[in-house]
């Protein structure tokens, strides 16, 4: 008898699971970092600028920014034994199951640290405070000026989930893959918010340059 | 129009921005000139869309935090490190559990890992855990029993001998 053809198709019931044809793009780093917990430093470099952007973002303020950042990466080393990879091919190449991961928690670290904000009001007080003293020094009014740019105004002016799914394509560049994994939404849902938001920016910036 | 036939206008509308936004963020948008070819998608994207999209994707600022905080924090991921890599090797026994939640702000490593209320929960003290109890309490077990049979063992001399017998004598 002739021996079958393991890639035959028509006998799906013995071709075993299907082949993982796209990896995870932080497969090596997550492996290492599994091994010695020291190699995380590579997960960590690679990722700060991105995670700080997002936080800094959403809290509008540095010192909180730093906090939330540094609370995502200490929460993902202490828990990296409890991330799963699942990339998918459809996820296409690059992508990352990790950096999903590690935005989930960057995510719930800023909505926490917005929720303390808010029973704790007296904390605006403070950032206030921070932001007055810093008035005399040129290097931060340039940075600031910098930071009110049309753009960034635009973008932190939009609600919620709108907004997080803006900073995460334009700002991050994640794909709507990887976007919908972060939010807990649908792809589809995903293009929506992002075609929604965008069409509030136009609005934003058309009225601005007016 | 029927609501839905606009809700998949929307969707398909939603779709061709989403392909453009693939072919522009591709792009890097390093010259302000760089744009999409004009083809079927940017043909069939709404004006001011793509204008908003590549204002965005020039002028979004990214942020990047100070050397100091970033050389600060991986030194903290590096102690961190070293103490997983100790109890790792001590047998993985314990671990370190904060006492109680010192303040509203930090919170519970569960929630950062799932999706769940974070707002909710009643202000709590976790149950206090520590690494090294397994091995003090063997040790003060370890003397206790080394004490005893030092008490009971028999003497090796007869004056260690009568010793412990007026010793055993004597009320307690």
């Amino acid at each position: 008898m002739a021996r079958r053809a393991i890639w035959n198709t028509d006998q799906p019931e013995e071709a075993g699971p299907p082949r993982i044809t796209h990896l995870d793009r932080d497969r090596a780093l997550v492996a290492a970092a599994r091994i010695d917990p020291a190699r995380f430093e590579a997960l960590y470099r690679k990722y700060l600028a991105q995670v700080y952007s997002y936080a800094y973002y959403e809290l509008g303020d540095h010192h909180d920014a730093e906090d939330a950042t540094e609370r995502t990466f200490v929460a993902a080393l202490t828990n990296l034994h409890r991330f799963e990879e699942r990339a998918r091919p459809e996820d296409g190449q690059g992508a990352s199951t990790f950096r999903v991961w590690l935005f989930r928690i960057a995510r719930n670290v800023v909505a926490d640290r917005q929720r303390a904000r808010y029973r704790r009001p007296e904390e605006g007080l403070e950032a206030a405070a921070t932001l007055a003293d810093g008035a005399a020094d040129p290097a931060a009014q340039v940075a600031r000026r910098d930071e009110a740019s049309a753009a960034w105004r635009a973008i932190e002016r939009l609600p919620g989930d709108r907004r997080r799914a803006i900073i995460l394509r334009f700002v991050d560049e994640m794909s709507t893959t990887e976007i919908a994994g972060v939010l807990g939404r649908s792809e589809g849902a995903v293009r929506v918010l992002i075609h929604r938001a965008l069409r509030s920016v136009a609005r934003d910036l058309d009225e601005g340059s007016r | 129009m029927t609501a839905g036939a606009t809700r998949d206008g929307g969707e398909i509308e939603a779709l061709v921005t989403d392909r453009y936004l693939e072919s522009l963020l591709a792009l890097g948008l390093n010259e302000p000139s760089q744009t999409p070819a004009a083809g079927s998608i940017v043909d069939r994207l709404q004006p001011q869309v793509r204008l908003a999209s590549e204002r965005l994707a020039r002028e979004a600022p990214r942020y990047h935090p100070s050397f100091r905080f970033e050389e600060r924090v991986a030194l903290r991921l590096a102690e961190i490190a070293a103490s997983m890599r100790v109890r790792e090797a001590a047998g993985g026994e314990g671990t370190v559990v904060p006492i109680g939640l010192p303040d509203a702000g930090t919170p519970d490593p569960d929630d950062l890992l799932f999706d769940g209320p974070l707002d909710d929960r009643p202000d709590r003290v976790r149950p206090l855990l520590i690494g090294g109890a397994l091995t003090s309490a063997a040790l003060s077990l370890a003397g206790a029993a080394f004490a005893v049979w030092w008490r009971t063992r028999p003497g090796t001399t007869p004056m260690e001998r009568a010793v412990r017998a007026v010793g055993r004598g004597r009320p307690a």
